[in-house]
């Protein structure tokens, strides 16, 4: 910490404990604070009103002409300012004052438009509403609604929302006339470029934190317990708990009555991985209750048990001598722990593969297929509990809690205290001042609360848990950790710098991203990495992306990359880059890359983007289409070309064909027939035809992958 | 920032300057950033969006007179806000505890280290409130919006000397502070 060194501060900070404090001052990193987007839109709209009614009152000649000067200089100056009045006038009017029409938009050359706004479009005077609605004209074909704010005209999208990925031009057609009945001179056109799709929020932003945000509930005292000795029933419903003098109780995870089980005694509860059943020990005895029919079942093994667990539904428990199992014939012992007193059984792992044995203060790691031990080789070292499958381990020492596998080998070191793995592998730690969680791996690190929760417990579904405070048993409800980066989404980074670099003419750097394979495939008489010429290369967008592989990982992405002449773009064609997780450097490369035919655009409707999921595909057009013309024009084909079978569903110039059963990594083909037209009766210029496979489904950590979802990109050059 | 962004944010504000109507580019390039140290400020979502609300609007009404010194156009950005968030303190003070806002969990060098630290971090922003306004300002400009010096006179209305000087009294003091706080070890 007392590395802290800017330039700046050096010679005010010159002393090693004011910049020790420096340093912590600036360790504290600000999270994103809550944000209204309704706020943000809210306020651009009302800046953007101030703005053209700035612009208005800087383009009015009269308030130019008389507003500054005073009476006081009416008199002699009269003459002057009559003559700076026509100067302005003059100079602020545009070509042809009020007798020309000038029509302005804030998004006119706007590379990247939101898509939720009206088109704003400005005229220097008041115009004829019906006639200028009527000489409105929108590429493409978009079903449209008006609206009047003075001189504005705010052209909104029937739809809800602008076409993403999309480039418009609104053309006022020469029959618009002003309100005294004046034609436009010439047709007036503005273009501007739409962002990608909006990415599905992740989670909810974050809002101040209410006085009880994890919904925390007191169930029961637990009469003096030293320690929370408790399991959740499998449905997270209810706790199972014993209290200070050894009874095990029963509390319902809403509040409410607490049933006492067993009155006294008890140590080692243990639900069954069903669920149907819950072992404890009591009186040197085994006792199992079944729920469903309510009886205890007991048992006396030999030598008396101290821990009893389940393993795949099978009871299992430890003695002094060794880890035993029920077999047919009676107990079984399945592997022997060293003969001494000082040797304690702790846990059977939940897959029943190990236990965890305390010998001389030291902890051991039982393999119980083997009988070998391993020790856990950190001094004080105390265990903790099992990954849901069993197949990890964590313990704590004084400064860290530990993640380790059955030898021992430490995989991540986590912060200290009090903590809990629960089923969608988040690790749960808590204390006296604060609860985290964290993901196993030591990624995603994120405080929950602050307060005192000692013992937390996560109950099976993974967001209910429960924790012990001032001597209680408390339950409340955590949210889920924020999903971690897919493979696709590592893949879209590459493939955005990628494509940057070549929209940036910086082919070095966009080699860089290549693997040997990739270079062929751009290599002389290849593919062009650098694209040059008119029409130019101005902006390149996702249309799709799928996981196609997990071992290694490999994403595909569909790049749509448009040609524009001028203004306008005129023509676009598509790459398909592969990208595969290099084994070494766990980074993504480019490892193939195809293209397509050129398309021209501004002729009918086309395709800007297409989510691919197993039962459903959604193509998104950024024209309006006629529905009566979907059915038999948006098609998906399997590898022999036969017709899948369908429903097609049309809304928000979105098509779904859904009622599908895309089998994981086989290739389909979506096609849209030239059949499709928009709502001005345009066909679409040529059969268009996309290449998709069938989604891979993997999990990442307690992220499920999802399968494939349009990446929104930055696209547009300068 | 790269001169290539300067370059660009330079024609941003030209645009603006000449037409007020081009203004929205600058807002969507700046409002996270101004509501971020607003919010961190008032640490209250409804103030945060007032004297959000209040920034742009008199930077939108001022763009005719804004003078290209050379500084970033965020600069001139924060220097509204600290004026807007001075007003405001006044007559209020930030309604949620600062230990809600700063985010330690995700703040340290690395994860086993913030156990150990995390305590005496929050201590110190916590302690940072306390001191007087100016210093305040200054801390929190340079650590936590990571601004440059020079930057940060302009926010504040003053010379780089004077803002090394706060930033100097207000370290000192948070070190003089912090020292009798330390527990016992």
């Amino acid at each position: 910490m007392n590395s802290y060194h800017d330039p700046e501060l050096e010679d005010v900070l010159q002393d090693d404990e004011l910049r020790r404090v420096a340093a912590m001052l600036g360790t504290a990193r600000t999270p994103e604070p809550p944000l209204d987007d309704a706020f943000r839109t809210d306020l651009r709209r009302q800046l953007m009103q101030e703005a053209w009614a700035m612009s208005d009152g800087r383009n009015s000649w009269w308030r130019r002409a008389f507003a500054p000067p005073g009476l006081a200089w009416a008199g002699a100056a009269a003459g002057l300012l009559l003559i700076a009045a026509v100067v302005v006038y003059t100079s602020s009017q545009p070509p042809g004052g009020l007798h020309q029409v000038i029509v302005q938009s804030p998004f006119d050359g706007n590379r990247s438009v939101a898509l939720q706004q009206p088109i704003l479009i400005s005229f220097n005077q008041p115009m004829d509403h019906r006639s200028t609605e009527q000489a409105v004209q929108i590429t493409p074909a978009t079903n449209v609604t008006f609206s009047w704010d003075s001189n504005t005209l705010a052209v909104q999208p029937a739809s809800g929302n602008l076409a993403p990925n999309t480039q418009y031009q609104v053309t006022i057609g020469s029959s618009a006339k002003t309100a005294s009945n004046k034609p436009l001179a010439t047709p007036q056109t503005i273009t501007f470029v739409t962002q990608p799709p909006a990415a599905p929020s992740p989670s909810p932003s974050p809002r101040p934190t209410p006085s009880n945000a994890l919904g925390e509930k007191q169930l029961s005292p637990l009469g003096g317990a030293a320690t929370l000795t408790a399991q959740w029933s499998a449905d997270s419903s209810s706790i199972y708990f014993v209290d200070g003098k050894g009874a095990l109780d029963v509390v319902s995870a809403k509040g409410g009555a607490i049933v006492v089980i067993a009155p006294d005694g008890v140590t080692s509860p243990s639900i069954s991985p069903a669920g149907d059943r819950i072992a404890y020990i009591r009186g040197g005895k085994i006792e199992v209750l079944t729920f469903a029919t309510a009886k205890t079942e007991e048992a006396t093994p030999t030598p008396a048990p101290t821990l009893v667990g389940w393993a795949k539904d099978k009871l299992v428990w430890a003695a002094g001598d060794g880890v035993y199992a029920q077999g047919d014939n009676g107990q079984t012992k399945i592997a022997p722990l060293p003969a001494t007193e000082t040797s304690k059984a702790l846990s059977i792992a939940p897959d029943g593969a190990h236990a965890i044995y305390q010998l001389d203060q030291k902890l051991f790691v039982l393999d119980l297929g083997t009988g070998k031990s391993v020790e856990i080789l950190q001094a004080s070292a105390t265990f903790v509990g099992w990954s849901p499958s069993g197949t990890l381990l964590l313990y704590a020492t004084p400064e860290h809690l530990v993640v380790a596998d059955p030898l021992g080998v430490t995989q991540t070191s986590l912060p200290a205290g009090e903590a809990s793995w629960s089923t969608q592998d988040a690790i749960l730690i808590g204390g006296d001042t604060d609860l985290f969680q964290v993901r196993p791996d030591g990624s995603g690190s994120t405080r929950v609360s602050n307060g005192t929760y000692h013992s937390p417990l996560w109950a099976p579904n993974g967001t209910s848990f429960a924790f012990v405070r001032g001597g209680s048993l408390w339950v409340g409800v955590a949210p889920l950790l924020p999903p971690q980066p897919t493979a696709a989404d590592q893949a879209g980074v590459v493939v955005k710098s990628f494509m940057d670099a070549r929209l940036n003419i910086q082919p070095d750097l966009a080699t860089t991203l290549l693997d040997d394979s990739g270079k062929k495939a751009y290599a002389a008489g290849g593919l062009s990495l650098v694209i040059t010429g008119d029409p130019r290369f101005s902006r390149y967008y996702v249309l799709t992306q799928e996981v196609v592989g997990t071992q290694p990982d490999a994403v595909r992405f569909v790049v749509r990359l448009v040609l524009t002449h001028g203004k306008i773009d005129v023509t676009s064609y598509e790459e398909t880059l592969t990208l595969v997780r290099d084994v070494t450097s766990k980074s993504f490369l480019i490892d193939a890359a195809t293209a397509g035919p050129h398309r021209d655009l501004g002729k009918g409707a086309e395709v800007v983007s297409v989510d691919v999921a197993a039962d459903a595909i959604k193509v998104t057009f950024d024209s309006d289409l006629d529905p009566g013309t979907i059915n038999d024009g948006v098609l998906i084909l399997d590898s022999k070309g036969k017709r899948l079978d369908a429903t097609a569903s049309y809304a928000n110039r979105t098509v779904t064909l859904s009622g599908l059963d895309l089998k994981e990594g086989a290739q389909y083909k979506l096609v849209v027939l030239s059949t499709v037209r928009d709502v001005l009766g345009h066909n679409v210029a040529a059969e268009y035809d996309l290449d998709v496979f069938g989604p891979t489904v993997k999990k990442h950590g307690s992220h499920k992958e999802t399968p494939s979802s349009p990446t929104p990109s930055p696209v547009a050059a300068g | 920032m790269s001169d290539l962004l300067r370059d660009d944010e330079r024609d941003l504000v030209e645009r603006a300057k000449r037409d007020p109507r081009q203004f929205g580019a600058l807002y969507d390039r700046h409002f996270q950033q101004i509501y971020r140290f607003v919010y961190s400020r008032v640490r209250e979502q409804t103030a945060a969006e007032d004297v959000t609300s209040e920034v742009f609007m008199k930077a939108l009404k001022a763009m005719p007179r804004y003078q290209d010194t050379g500084r970033p156009f965020a600069a001139w950005l924060y220097q509204i806000a600290v004026n807007a968030i001075a007003d405001r303190y006044r007559t209020l003070r930030p309604a949620q505890p600062l230990e809600d806002f700063h985010d330690l969990s995700i703040a340290g060098p690395a994860l086993d280290d913030l156990a150990a630290h995390r305590d005496e971090v929050r201590r110190i922003w916590t302690l940072v409130e306390s001191l007087p306004h100016q210093q305040r300002t200054a801390l929190v400009l340079k650590f936590q919006e990571d601004m440059k010096i020079e930057d940060i006179a302009v926010a504040m209305g003053k010379s780089a000397g004077a803002v090394k000087l706060l930033i100097h009294r207000g370290v000192t003091r948070l070190r003089d502070e912090a020292s009798t706080l330390r527990p016992v070890e």
